[in-house]
């Protein structure tokens, strides 16, 4: 579980505001391209899903794994 | 007493009353100090509970750079820019992760500055100290700069007229030099706490300010939604933002911000592991939306409101081919930073009457607080660096701690007013060379990231050597020159295509973060196998521990 939270942590990381933007990032050179997803800049909704994803890690972990005693 | 650039007096009113408060906490904290010590006056005692803790970390971490230069970078170069919003979790991660080290080893060695760690844990009193407070020193001066900078341009919007940018420049400096003086941590954390709810406040009332201004959240994205292409993709109008350099740039913003020296003492400073446990959840749920729901509407708002390409459809720029933000919001390069200010000023009395000019006025005052607590935490900061890792250490070991106290107050004043002297300069030269904030802030964040090998090193893994660490700082140190604006002032144009080159794929703390790992692994390797281990690497008994 512990391994699963990092490397999902991890991939957020890269994909958010990383080289993931490749795989949604609209072609400016396409006329055909489409620049929203669900009436928001698709890069926008991008970057709140993966926020999603990374906030969800933390409180697993804050609930899990962080210790509050760790004197 | 003339109106405030159409607001009224609302905004004397509320910036009178918020400086006052600012003062009574300075007071009040120089009166509840414990004992005459650097312990008492740079870390609170250590006994920071999670709601000052979460708070004075927050209002750290957010700077102008976040009521003025993130909402300006989205006004130029799009909605790119607001994935910068992901580093926030990073951070927050980091402050647990790191932190929590951090605090358990301070409080047992009795550690007051990063150096003191640093070098204890390498066993080098002298070289690396001094390396370390340097790193200190390189983040910590340009971050002030930037804030008593943002003074002044907020001053220059609200107060139009002569000499409005430095009045605004050494009101903010002035200030926040007097409580931080007199109150040290105390104060700094106190007034910290109310600085990072306007802050909080301001910022997520900003974006509500921008999309109600357009109509409600419908039309606000359907205006959006209309921007030219470049707006609503990467890497953005100017070309700027690959993805590659958004992803070094958040990344180690992140990091390098969270292992500054303003925040490692407030790590300290922090009363237990749970305190740092809560901040971190904290900090990283709220201060996301703030960017997210927030400051970054602004920026797009602003784009629709003002936008960036004259009535031919083409982008205004300047004869080197710059782009320029509406004549409305400014005449330079320099000056997409100022779209908050006049999105407020111009779009929310006209909007809201009374009520409008009070919201506009809170987020003004939010636009000070931001800058003045980051202001005054690394102002702080740079008081102990100089204070105990050169004086105590090396001027005058055996100083008493009240001759310490005066020495970091003088240290205090003489910072400010440095910073303030190279803030009017560089506003009254023709090309203002302290330029854009974001970009002065991530080549502070860039200095401060090269701590990260030896501070993962430290808390964690426990290989690295003294010769290692200080070689690969230093390499870290000097990649980031290599690649800063300042190479081109020494040297010119020399390496200039391959430098530039370099500058377009990653960020320039990533650059300097590579080098500074792959020297420091490898002396530490080669080093690692030819001494003994307990000289080369140092006292780090007490990590074992």
């Amino acid at each position: 579980m512990k391994a699963l939270l990092i490397i999902l942590f991890l991939l957020a990381v890269v994909l958010g505001a990383g080289p993931g933007i490749h795989l949604v990032n609209p072609d400016v050179t396409d006329p055909e391209a489409t620049f929203t997803t669900f009436g928001l800049p698709t890069i926008y909704v991008w970057g709140l899903l993966w926020y999603a994803v990374q906030f969800g890690v933390i409180l697993v972990a804050y609930f899990r794994y962080w210790n509050p005693d760790d004197e | 007493m003339s109106e405030v650039g159409g607001l009224g007096q609302v905004p004397y009113v509320i910036l009178g009353l918020y400086l006052v408060l600012l003062l009574i906490f300075g007071i009040v904290g120089y009166r509840r100090r414990q004992a005459e010590s650097e312990e008492d006056y740079y870390l609170a005692g250590r006994s920071q509970g999670w709601v000052v803790s979460s708070l004075t970390i927050m209002a750290t971490f957010f700077s102008s750079f976040a009521l003025l230069g993130a909402p300006g970078m989205v006004y130029r170069d799009g909605v790119v820019f607001a994935l910068f919003s992901l580093n926030v979790p990073v951070a927050g991660v980091a402050i647990y992760l790191l932190g929590s080290r951090i605090r358990r080893l301070g409080r047992d060695r009795g550690y007051l500055t990063p150096a003191d760690m640093i070098a204890d844990h390498y066993a080098s009193p002298v070289g690396l100290r001094l390396l370390v407070a340097l790193v200190g020193l390189l983040y910590a001066v340009p971050y002030v700069v930037i804030q008593i900078q943002a003074g002044g341009i907020l001053s220059q919007q609200l107060f139009p007229g002569r000499d409005a940018f430095e009045i605004g420049a050494c009101l903010l400096a002035l200030i926040t030099m007097v409580y931080v003086t007199i109150g040290g941590m105390r104060s700094v954390a106190w007034t910290d706490v109310v600085q990072g709810g306007l802050l909080v406040g301001g910022m997520l009332l900003a974006g509500v300010a921008a999309v109600w201004v357009l109509g409600g959240p419908g039309p606000f994205f359907a205006a959006v939604a209309d921007l030219p292409p470049k707006s609503l993709s990467a890497p953005g109008t100017t070309g700027r933002w690959t993805p590659e350099l958004l992803f070094t740039a958040s990344l180690f913003a992140s990091l390098g911000s969270m292992i500054q020296p303003a925040q490692w003492m407030r790590f300290y400073a922090a009363r237990s592991s749970d305190v740092l446990r809560r901040s971190a959840l904290i900090f990283a749920a709220v201060l996301t939306l703030c960017f997210f729901f927030g400051v970054m509407l602004v920026g797009l708002g602003g784009q629709v409101l003002y936008p960036l390409l004259d009535a031919a459809g083409q982008y205004r720029t300047t004869a080197a081919g710059a782009i320029l933000p509406h004549p409305s919001v400014g005449s330079t390069p320099g000056e997409f930073d100022q779209i908050l200010v006049v999105v407020l000023k111009n779009h929310l009395p006209e909007l809201l009457g009374p009520a409008g000019v009070v919201v506009a006025t809170l987020i003004l005052v939010a636009i000070m607080a931001a800058a003045m607590s980051t202001a005054d935490s690394n102002l702080h900061a740079l008081s102990a660096l100089l204070t105990h890792d050169v004086f105590d250490s090396f001027v005058r070991p055996g100083a008493s701690q009240h001759l310490r106290m005066w020495v970091g107050r003088g240290v205090i004043a003489a910072v400010t007013v440095l910073a303030l002297i190279l803030v009017v300069i560089g506003h009254r030269s023709a090309s203002n060379p302290l330029g854009m904030i974001v970009i002065l802030g991530l080549l502070a964040i860039a200095f401060s990231t090269q701590l990260l090998p030896m501070t993962v090193d430290m808390l964690y893994l426990r290989r690295g050597t003294r010769q290692g660490a200080m070689a690969g700082l230093i390499t870290g140190l000097l990649t980031i020159f290599l690649l800063s604006p300042f190479w081109g002032m020494v040297a010119g144009d020399a390496f200039g295509s391959l430098l530039a080159s370099m500058k377009r794929m990653i960020d320039i703390g990533a650059w300097g973060l590579l080098c500074n790992t792959l020297v420091f692994v490898g002396v530490s390797w080669w080093l690692g196998g030819r001494q003994d281990p307990s000289a080369a690497h140092g006292s780090r008994s007490h990590v074992e521990s």
